[in-house]
């Protein structure tokens, strides 16, 4: 019954979702406590943008992609740091105007390229060996950097200025946490696409806030809501022929609202003594 | 409700370490500039090692930003500021770690994921620096220091969960949980029942004379603060007077900052006509 767990690109799926998922959801906690959810939208939007322009010009997409991604993270944290406008505001433009940039990169391609269109909606089915590797490397960093730090970023994602006041350096922090979200983007892009890689940004993190009063705690359900999500989504995607990315999406979406329905936060508290 | 806390303070690193009267933070004709014009102006003044200083002024004098640059992170557009005799554009951030500060009180995201226990250790982050992960004796010193405020019993609660003068004491808990010699507080009863406001300023007062504290408090509320100041600061922008609330709660002192509307009464009350400054 479960020979098809033999087939390669199966376990090459698997495996990517689950590294995808763990990975996209690990670094989304500090997304989802930061207020920066429409960083990470307008950075995926940006990373393909810079796709684009690779498979235009017939250049390696993934260095272009970095470039295109970093450039909106920064330039959009030091927006929000400087507090010149609303940061919704700074990032719809830049959404719209990375977005607006790819679509012209495609438009002035000659001939119709299916690879780049595999970037904004993933192919998980079809991930190489290399990918999974690529990808697994930076889950060992991202987590790895998030793990030793992190009493730095979730004070960081509790109170930055506190953060700043108690002697952390948190500036510095903030800059390295938005380096680490648009690395994630950019190596997610390719396995589950700039559509997917956003909402597993938000979705299992936003899930587990439902069902946790602890930052730690929150952490380990995002991880493993995302790791378990991503990992049906494949399966099922397999199991009934369906895209695999809105397979994960609304499943994942499921789940969001189950805990909303079930969330302890939503019961009426005791008094404290 | 708030518990009954400990009558007595834990140790504190700093302890040994006081110089009573040595001047810890040194403002030196020092100007502090927002984007749109003076924060602060040309201030002088000295805080000593074990002091308790209050600050008092109307909304908008500047209170906030004198602490904001003793925190080193405001640095001054003319003059200058010393903290630990080191210049505060040079402060790093093991010397940021010596000072705990209790910011004006933010409403705390009641569902925001985090537990009394992990907002003090937030508190420990600076001291322990960046390569060390927080052990077992950084808990420890979390737990006495939410001992220190009467808090310990709610080591695992929700932060949200807590009323606004219990969330009071968990932020001064985890200042303190810093070791820290000087503490610096921005109108820590803004928002509290009375009866809260009372034992919260006790509690400083308490952890002030225990451990040696250098404090600087700031209130718009005078009357609150002038029993427990030995100094008394009087801010406009600009330094108006400083020195003991007997000297500073003057009608013809305290006019200059708040207008002639200032009442001073027999019982040495302050009634200002602007009912935020009463």
């Amino acid at each position: 019954m479960t020979d098809f767990l033999t087939l390669g690109f199966l376990q090459r799926a698997i495996a990517a979702a689950a590294l995808t998922g763990g990975l996209c959801s690990a670094i989304g906690v500090f997304v989802v406590l930061r207020g920066l959810a429409f960083i990470g939208a307008g950075t995926a939007h940006a990373a393909f943008a810079g796709v684009a322009l690779a498979y235009l010009i017939g250049a390696p997409p993934m260095p272009l992609a970095i470039v295109f991604g970093l450039g909106t993270a920064w330039v959009t944290g030091l927006l929000e740091e400087q507090g010149r406008m609303k940061l919704d505001v700074s990032i719809g433009i830049f959404y719209t105007a990375t977005m607006a940039l790819a679509i012209l990169f495609i438009g002035l391609m000659k001939s119709y390229n299916a690879e780049v269109y595999g970037y904004l909606f993933g192919s998980i089915l079809s991930v190489t060996s290399e990918e999974l590797q690529l990808t697994g490397v930076l889950a060992v960093l991202v987590v790895g950097l998030l793990g030793f730090f992190s009493k730095e970023f979730f004070f960081l994602a509790f109170d930055q200025e506190m953060a700043e006041a108690s002697g952390v350096p948190a500036r510095r922090f903030f800059f390295l946490l938005l380096t680490l979200i648009a690395l994630t983007i950019v190596v997610s892009l390719k396995i589950v696409g700039a559509i997917l890689v956003f909402a597993l940004l938000l979705i299992p993190p936003a899930t587990a806030y439902q069902l946790t009063s602890s930052l730690h705690r929150m952490m380990l359900y995002a991880v493993t809501i995302g790791v378990l999500v991503s990992i049906a989504g494949v399966l099922l995607s397999f199991q009934f022929d369906l895209p695999a990315g809105p397979a994960i999406v609304l499943l994942a979406t499921g789940v969001f609202f189950l805990a909303v329905a079930l969330s302890p936060k939503r019961a009426p508290k005791p008094a404290l003594p | 409700m708030t518990r009954p806390h400990p009558t007595h303070t834990h140790t504190h690193p700093h302890h040994g370490d006081h110089q009573h009267g040595k001047p810890l933070i040194r403002f030196e004709h020092a100007s502090f500039l927002y984007p749109h014009g003076p924060a602060l102006e040309d201030i002088t003044l000295e805080i000593a090692d074990g002091e308790f200083l209050g600050v008092i002024g109307p909304n908008g004098s500047g209170k906030t930003t004198m602490l904001r640059a003793i925190l080193g992170l405001m640095p001054p557009s003319q003059g200058s500021l010393r903290i630990f005799d080191c210049a505060c554009q040079e402060l790093r951030c093991h010397h940021r770690a010596m000072i705990g500060y209790v910011p004006q009180k933010r409403s705390v995201d009641p569902y925001f994921p985090i537990t009394v226990h992990e907002a003090v250790m937030m508190g420990r982050a600076g001291a322990i620096g960046l390569w060390r992960r927080a052990g077992r004796r950084d808990r420890e010193i979390a737990r006495h220091a939410l001992e220190d405020v009467g808090m310990a019993d709610y080591d695992g609660h929700p932060l949200g969960a807590l009323s606004g003068g219990q969330q009071q004491r968990v932020f001064i808990a985890r200042a303190l949980a810093q070791h820290p010699q000087i503490l610096l507080l921005d109108e820590p009863t803004t928002g509290i029942d009375t009866t809260t406001q009372h034992t919260v300023l006790e509690l400083i007062q308490r952890l002030h004379e225990d451990l040696h504290l250098t404090v600087v408090l700031v209130s718009h509320d005078i009357n609150l603060i002038a029993p427990l100041a030995e100094r008394l600061a009087l801010l406009k922008t600009r330094l108006y007077a400083v020195g003991p609330a007997k000297d500073i709660l003057r009608k013809d002192i305290l006019s200059q900052v708040y207008g002639p509307q200032i009442l001073t009464t027999d019982q040495g009350h302050v009634i200002v006509a602007d009912h935020h400054h009463s």
